[in-house]
């Protein structure tokens, strides 16, 4: 399964994030039913889904960069045994 | 101890409702909003994928939102034990302003004005009190929110008052939570001692026509009780 970009889904985190955010905020500014039952169900489910995002980005990104260490410490590795 | 500062109003549907900031509301909302700040800041400005970016966005998207998730979820519970949200809903508006009557002699009313009911008389007196009782109680709401939606929304009151009822009868232990049956006091009262028996098995009700009367002046007894119209402020 191929991934979206880092920059879309760091978008995307930050837009479930801030939908997530209002519907807390709009169930302490009017509490009544609706309101409080989306903030504590809808609201958690787009703020889990947003940190999780950001968490992927981070993970991928710490991937390629150990990589990318990887690459660079065996190409050292070969060129030290190809030396005479 | 709950500190709350009442700071301004919201106006609804022609009503002044106070809004009530208490301390976890102040957290969660301030949490919120510098929560948006780092988000809306990433969004327009687009910085570069560096450390400093990583960490404000990890306070943008876990620390700050996860504190005012949880403060408001804390709120969010405490608001649902509150008569203004159990009255929410247009249905059940008359059991709220005869709870809110502070010269009504009803049973609510009665316990309304009691400090340790006070605006959260609905939840203490129908709260369920065994070991899972406030996930059962929760889950009753719910589905009193999902009827309410489904059915009862366009309902007039006139209707409203006929068909709607407990869905079974009004439990002893609810009552006996507070009112214990031992004390010498409560048994010195001779209907008391006789009933001692039918009352802890739930065969006749505290809150009917026959004893301290139906907690609510339009109260509809569930179909299996007496239907008894009750006397208003029966004591």
């Amino acid at each position: 399964m191929t991934l979206p970009p880092p920059t879309r889904l760091m978008t995307a985190a930050c837009v479930l994030a801030l939908a997530a955010l209002a519907l807390i905020v709009w169930s302490l500014f009017d509490p009544r039913p609706v309101p409080v039952i989306a903030a504590m169900s809808v609201g958690q489910v787009l703020g889990t889904l947003s940190f999780g995002a950001f968490l992927l980005v981070v993970v991928r990104d710490l991937r390629a960069e150990y990589m990318r260490v990887d690459a660079a410490s065996k190409g050292a590795k070969h060129g030290t045994r190809q030396e005479p | 101890m709950r500190v709350v500062v009442q700071f301004s109003g919201l106006r609804r549907r022609g009503t002044l409702t106070p809004l009530h900031a208490s301390p976890l509301t102040v957290i969660a909302v301030g949490c919120a909003i510098v929560s948006a700040s780092i988000l809306v800041g990433y969004l327009v400005l687009r910085p570069a994928w560096t450390r400093g970016t990583k960490t404000a966005l990890f306070l943008g998207l876990g620390v700050f939102p996860i504190t005012a998730a949880m403060a408001g979820n804390v709120e969010g519970f405490e608001g649902t034990k509150k008569r203004e949200f159990c009255g929410a809903c247009h249905v059940m508006a008359l059991h709220r302003e005869d709870s809110d009557d502070g010269t009504s002699t009803s049973l609510s009313a009665r316990h309304a004005r009691n400090k340790l009911f006070g605006d959260e008389n609905c939840y203490a007196c129908h709260a369920d009190y065994g070991m899972f009782g406030t996930v059962l109680t929760k889950m009753g709401g719910m589905r009193h929110v999902w009827l309410y939606y489904t059915e009862y929304r366009t309902t007039p009151m006139a209707e409203a008052k006929e068909k709607i009822h407990l869905l079974q009868p009004f439990p002893n232990e609810n009552c006996t939570q507070c009112h214990s049956t031992d004390p010498m006091l409560w048994q010195k009262v001779p209907d008391h001692r006789a009933s001692l028996q039918d009352l802890r098995a739930d065969r006749i009700s505290c809150a009917s026509a026959g004893c301290h009367g139906y907690a609510h002046p339009n109260f509809r007894p569930h179909p299996a009780e007496s239907t008894t119209p009750a006397p208003r402020g029966a004591p």
